[in-house]
Formats: C-alpha cells, structure tokens, sequence
C-alpha cells in the first residue's frame, strides 16, 4: 500500500486527535479547541460545511421528482436503511447506503449510519432528556451489567455546559427522575396533548406524566446563540436536510465552527480510520494511522491524547482493529470484553387511538418536538416481572382532508378547498431500557474486508426475554391509559423491528469501576491506555430510557476538561 | 425532470439507439424515457386523458395542463415494485378494449359526463383468478392508481404550490388551540 508520509512528523504532530465528526467528537474537538489544545479531528467521510453543503435545504415539495419517496430500484438494493423513517429524497445523501458499507448481521441488525463531517447529528430526533439517579444506579440496584462508576452529581454541570451551548428548550417539569436543565423556553403542548396529561394526572396521581419533551433547538436568547451565527428554529422541521438557519444543534452549525474559529482545530476529511498506534516502550497510544478514502493511501498522525468518537460500534470496531503485542485482542481489551456488552433501545411498538373530544379545536404552525411520557415502571423499587422500564413519545394532531371519492370538478373543488376534520389522532411510541449482555456483542469478520481493506463488523444483538415482557405492559399500559381518558379505536402494534433502527445502539467500550470487568475508567479512559478517551456511545454501561445524545455530549465535554487537566500535571 | 432531458439528450447522442431495443417497425415506439414500461405515445396521451378527466382545467388549470401525467409514469417507472409495474401496464393496455366494450366508443369520443362515470365504474372492477378478472383487476389498479398520482402530481405541482395555494417553508409558531371557526378561508373556485 503507498504511504503518504511523506510530510514531516512534526507536521503530522498535534496535541490532540479526535476520531469522528459526529455529535461527541464535535464536542470534545470544541472543548479541546477552547482551552487551546491544537487538535485533529478525522472524519471518514466527506465534508459538510454548513448550510453550503445542504443541497435540499430549500427544495419546494415539487422539485423532488418523485416528491421525497425513495425510488425502488434504491429500496431493493438497500434494505436496511430504507426501513429508517428519516431515509426520503431529501436526505437520501446523508445516510450510508447498505451497498456502500456492508456488514455482518450474525443476527439481524439494521445499522443506521452517517458517514459525513457531522456524522448522524445532522439527523437526529434532537430530543434531549436528561439522565438521572435513576439510571446511573440501576445495574447495581438491579444487579445486571456493572456498576457505573459515575452518578449524576459528576455529570451534571456538564449537563448544563452543553445545554446552554447547544440550546434546549423544554419546561421545568420536576420530576426526580428526569432531572430539569437549562431551558430556553418550552414548547407548549396542544389542547389534546395537555388533556391526556390532566387525564394522567387524574387516574394515577404524580406517577405517570405527560410533558413536552426537551428538544435540542434555539426557541429564544438569540443574541447568546447569533455568536455561534445560528438562529431562532422556523418550525420547518426539514431538520433532516441540514437547517440554514442552525435552528437545531448539529456538530456542522455549532461545534465545529466553533472550534474552527479558534485556530486550533484542523479537520481531516475523507480519513478512514484504520488504528490507533500503540508505542510498548512508551506504554501508550502515540498516534492514529488512516487510510485515505478517496486515494486508498495511509498516512499516519500523531498526539499525546486520543479521543474515539466514532460512533458507538464503529469505535469499537477502531479498537478491535488496533492490535500489538501488548494488546493482541485490541487496544485496552485485556479482560476480553471488548465488543461486549451492547445494548439498544427497543423501539418496537406503538399504540393509536382516536379522540372525538375537543372538536372545535385544531392546531395551526408548527413546531419541532412533541409530547414525552417519561419512566414510570420500576423508578423507585422493582414492581413488575421485568427490569427496568420505558419511556414514549406522545403526539395528538388533528388532520383536516378532502374528500377524495368524487371525480372531475367536483374533486377538483374538494381539493382545493380540503374542509373534512376527522378526529384529533393520537399516537405513542415506546422506549425501552435494554439490558446489556456478554451474548450481545459485536466482533471483526476474520475473513471479509471492506473497499478499503478493513475488517467488516459482524454484529450479533437480540431482543431477550426481558423486552418481550417489556413490549407486552407498554401495549397494556398505554392502551389502558388511552382507555381511561377516553380515547377510541385504540390499536397497538409490535414492528418487531430489528435492533439497530432505534439508532440507540450503545456499549461495547463500558465504563466501570474495576478493569477486570470493564474497559473504561470514570473518565472515560482505557484503563490499560489512560490517553485514550472514548466518550460517545461505545462507552455506556446501560442504556436508561432517555435520548443518549445529550449524555454524549456532557461526557464528551467532562473528558476534554479532564484531557487537558492531566497534562497540565 | 433533469433526468428526463438526460435521457432525451442520450437518445439524441446516440441516434435515437435508446429506441431501438424494443423497437419493432410494424409498431409503435416504445417511450425510451421510462425505461422500465412498455409505454407508447398515444397511450402516453390516453394516460393524459384520463387524468384530465380526474381533475380537469377549470377557472385554474386542470391536470393536462400541468402535464401529470408525466409525472404518473415516473412514479410507476421509478417506484413501483416489478409486479406493480407490470399490473399497471396491462391495465392500462386493456383499457381501450374496455371502453369499447362498455360505452362503444373511443374514450376521446365520450362526453364529459360518460367519461367521469366510467372512470368511477372501472376504479370499482373487482378480479378473480380468471383470465377475464385479472384484465379486471389490472383494469382497477391503473385507474386507481392514475387517480391517487394524478391527485398527488397535481396538488403537489409547482402552479399549485406558487400560484393557488402557496407553500410556505416557514410555517409560523405553534399555536396548539386554534378555534376551527375562526379560520377563514377564501373558497377557490377550480
């Protein structure tokens, strides 16, 4: 294979390198960048510069020639990622397409993935809930996985970092288990959506809520957030397309050109990471080796600090491939945990009804999040027969149509003049904590190779007994609170979709107290390989049930803080 | 319709040879533009004709006019499973025999009124297994088919969207609890 070195070392040389573009790499580049570490950040795939690099930004529904549907031939060939909801016309180019990237699917995985500058937090639901308490004490409360090592005492001023930056909107709503943030202003809920949260409140007291859920978008202070050049979010929501007004936080509005603006941040497009170089004498990782995307030609890099954030299974799959003497299995996997241990979160079903109250009302605008039903199983002590528990997304919309039955003029004047309101639609879908299992893992393909002669991944998840039980109180639970506040043709389902659409995958890299049983330290480090952090969702130790990307973020944060307080000792 | 013009210029490059592989002199050309149907021009214009008779031009322009059903054939080339493409054109190859059959007539030589009740009849044809009720259902699924793109080509059109009811990718606030009766809408005549 050529090699590109043909550059200086010390060119080669910063103080820090970031692997991954996305929601945590952004993060850890920007923190690093502010507190003036020269940092590298590499990205497999191209560049995406804002609003330049949004091709479909302004696209009328018109000008896509078979308005935002995914042509068949694509579908066929593709069927992983034609089953993501966000996978349309218009933001077909910023997903990985399955004949692009093959993997192995031990069992049945639908691996979303977006390799771009900016990764997947161009695409994101932006939903952003915090975790709690209730989540960083539940594999030892309930005695699965380890224990974390970390409470939300550590994390929660990083909560508040990155919030602030990245501009939250949401209500302080005060409950314990969903800890309240730095909030623009929320976004109220709809007539229906508040009525089935009195109706919550009236059948079960203050254990079951409905609130509108905490979303990642600039709803106020415009003068704090016109520094980054972002504004007010236009309730579009064409979030998918990439947003000219930075109305959501993606790493391609906010973080990057953050970190570019302080002139220390250099980003390396089109860098296919192939390992991370292992130094025995030294004791410690040196540098990054990659391999150009586009001239298929390896360059090395290097830098006294190492963050991974290539998202959740492909830092692990970074890792599995950086192999040496001392680490034979890859980097820091000296129990042999590494790749096990993954988790998700079970998005398989849904319930929907009807609701023929508040007929005179309806709803004009629009507005980018909706309502959230949060935990309410096993909070406080363990009450059913399985662990843990689910949040859900709730919504109620009224729909006002033609009538479409007739032909000639008289459709035409239907058309024209839509006026038939059925009922207000109501609709949930679940959230599921998944728990984390040595039977659930991904590892590298002894035999298959990609285009750039990496090892494919082959990943092996499942469902267990636990999420079927899950899936079965959430479609009992949910239908009878629909029943109770008087919703009508209630239907559930159960996708039985594979994991890996949730978008939630998680672990494989756990952080832990004891390095016997873990991989990472509480802060974020490889036990065996202290200036390497990992700190996106490779390092979870269980899932919760909320949103993991602004967990993500604050980790991201709390470790570049860490990074540089370590080498000013 | 960029990747229409592609292929009208590859057919002019190459000498009009995107005709030839399913050319046969004693017929029709085949419509080179959608690749994956065996689509000629005056079943190209029948296809028209019938979406005119769906939505037809008025005070504001009708379907014709907009030519949907350009973008009906698209759609069917382009996302359509085999299968569907296949019921389709057989639909709406059999179609002309079917309006001989019931009205004794071209359906250019129907009178308005003839046309929409026929459109409505044949949306309604069901099938069996037969010979005679798959040409049934094939029937159907082209009307129905014809009549959900034409409503969507045409309601999702460029006139429509600038020049009768303008959309807007900047929707305004939420407002959660609007009063139904407080909307006041101009009725547009078609």
């Amino acid at each position: 294979m050529a090699n590109l070195n043909i550059r200086s070392k010390q060119e080669r040389t910063y103080q820090a390198i970031v692997i991954g573009s996305g929601i945590s790499g952004a993060w850890a580049a920007k923190e690093l960048c502010d507190l003036g570490v020269k940092t590298l950040m590499l990205e497999r795939g191209r560049n995406v510069e804002h609003v330049k690099d949004y091709p479909t930004t302004n696209m009328l529904p018109y000008e896509f020639p078979h308005r935002n549907q995914i042509p068949q031939d694509i579908q066929e060939a593709n069927p992983v990622i034609s089953r993501c909801y966000a996978f349309r016309e218009d933001a077909m180019h910023f997903f990985v397409k399955d004949t692009d990237h093959p993997y192995v699917q031990e069992k049945p995985f639908d691996w979303i993935r977006g390799y771009q500058v900016g990764g997947k937090s161009l695409l994101w639901a932006r939903q952003v809930q915090r975790w709690s308490d209730f989540d960083f004490d539940g594999p030892a409360r309930d005695g699965f996985a380890v224990d974390w090592p970390i409470r939300y005492k550590d994390i929660e001023k990083w909560y508040s970092h990155v919030e602030k930056f990245a501009g939250v909107s949401g209500f302080k709503d005060g409950i314990p288990h969903l800890p309240d943030g730095e909030f623009l202003p929320g976004y109220e809920l709809n007539v229906v959506e508040k009525y089935f949260a009195e109706q919550l409140k009236k059948h079960y007291g203050n254990d079951r809520h409905m609130i509108s859920a905490r979303c990642a978008h600039i709803h106020g202070n415009t003068e704090y957030y016109a520094q980054q050049g972002r504004a007010m979010c236009q309730n579009r929501n064409l979030c998918q397309r990439g947003c000219p007004f930075g109305g959501y936080f993606s790493s391609n509005s906010s973080t990057i050109p953050w970190a570019l603006k302080t002139g220390n941040l250099t980003l390396r497009p089109d860098a296919v990471v192939h390992s991370i170089i292992y130094d025995e004498e030294k004791g410690k990782a040196t540098g990054v080796r990659i391999i150009d995307r586009l001239t298929k030609e390896t360059e090395e890099f290097y830098a006294d600090v190492i963050f991974v954030n290539a998202a959740a299974l492909n830092t692990n799959a970074i890792l599995l491939n950086s192999t040496s003497n001392r680490f034979p299995n890859g980097l820091g996997n000296d129990n042999g945990l590494l790749g096990k241990y993954v988790a998700f979160h079970n998005y398989r079903a849904r319930v929907s009804g009807e609701y023929e109250g508040h007929s005179e009302f309806t709803t004009s605008g629009g507005r980018p999040t909706s309502g959230y039903f949060p935990r309410f199983r096993n909070v406080y002590k363990q009450e059913t027969d399985f662990l843990r528990g689910y949040a859900a997304g709730f919504s109620a919309s009224r729909g006002v149509g033609p009538d479409t039955s007739g032909i000639g003029m008289d459709l035409k004047n239907s058309l024209l003049n839509p006026d038939k309101y059925g009922p207000w639609r109501v609709g949930s879908h679940m959230m599921g904590e998944t728990i984390p299992k040595e039977s659930n893992y991904v590892a590298l393909d002894p035999n298959l190779k990609d285009e750039w002669g990496m090892p494919q991944l082959k990943i092996s998840v499942d469902y267990d007994d636990n999420d079927e039980k899950m899936v079965k109180d959430y479609i009992e639970q949910m239908t009878e609170m629909f029943t109770k506040a008087g919703f009508t043709n209630i239907h559930s389902s159960d996708s039985k979709q594979a994991p890996g659409l949730d978008i939630h995958e998680m672990g494989g890299v756990r952080m832990g107290k004891d390095p016997k049983t873990s991989l990472l330290n509480a802060n974020h480090q490889l036990h065996a390989v202290p200036n390497v952090y990992v700190t996106d969702g490779a390092s979870m130790t269980s899932t919760s049930t909320q949103n993991p990307s602004l967990t993500y973020m604050a980790f991201a944060a709390r470790a570049a803080h860490h990074a540089v307080a370590e080498s000013k000792k | 319709m960029n990747r229409r013009h592609a292929l009208r210029h590859i057919a002019l490059i190459s000498g009009g040879l995107a005709l030839i592989p399913s050319c046969d002199f004693s017929k029709e050309d085949i419509l080179a533009a959608y690749q994956n149907l065996k689509i000629t021009q005056s079943q190209k214009d029948l296809l028209g004709a019938v979406s005119d008779t769906i939505i037809p031009a008025g005070e504001i322009k009708g379907a014709l006019n907009l030519e949907v059903h350009d973008f009906i054939l698209v759609m069917v080339n382009d996302c359509f499973t085999k299968e569907n493409q296949e019921k389709f054109t057989a639909g709406l190859t059999a179609f002309p025999d079917y309006v001989k059959e019931s009205k004794g007539k071209k359906y250019t030589e129907l009178s308005t009124k003839e046309k929409e009740q026929l459109i409505l009849d044949a949306a309604k044809l069901e099938g069996d297994d037969s010979e005679e009720g798959k040409r049934k259902a094939a029937i159907a699924y082209f009307v129905n088919s014809t009549k959900r793109f034409t409503i969507q080509g045409y309601m999702a059109s460029e006139y429509i969207q600038t020049e009768i009811i303008p959309y807007s990718l900047i929707p305004g606030e939420y407002n959660g609890a609007v009063l139904i009766n407080d909307l006041q809408k101009p009725r547009i005549n078609g």
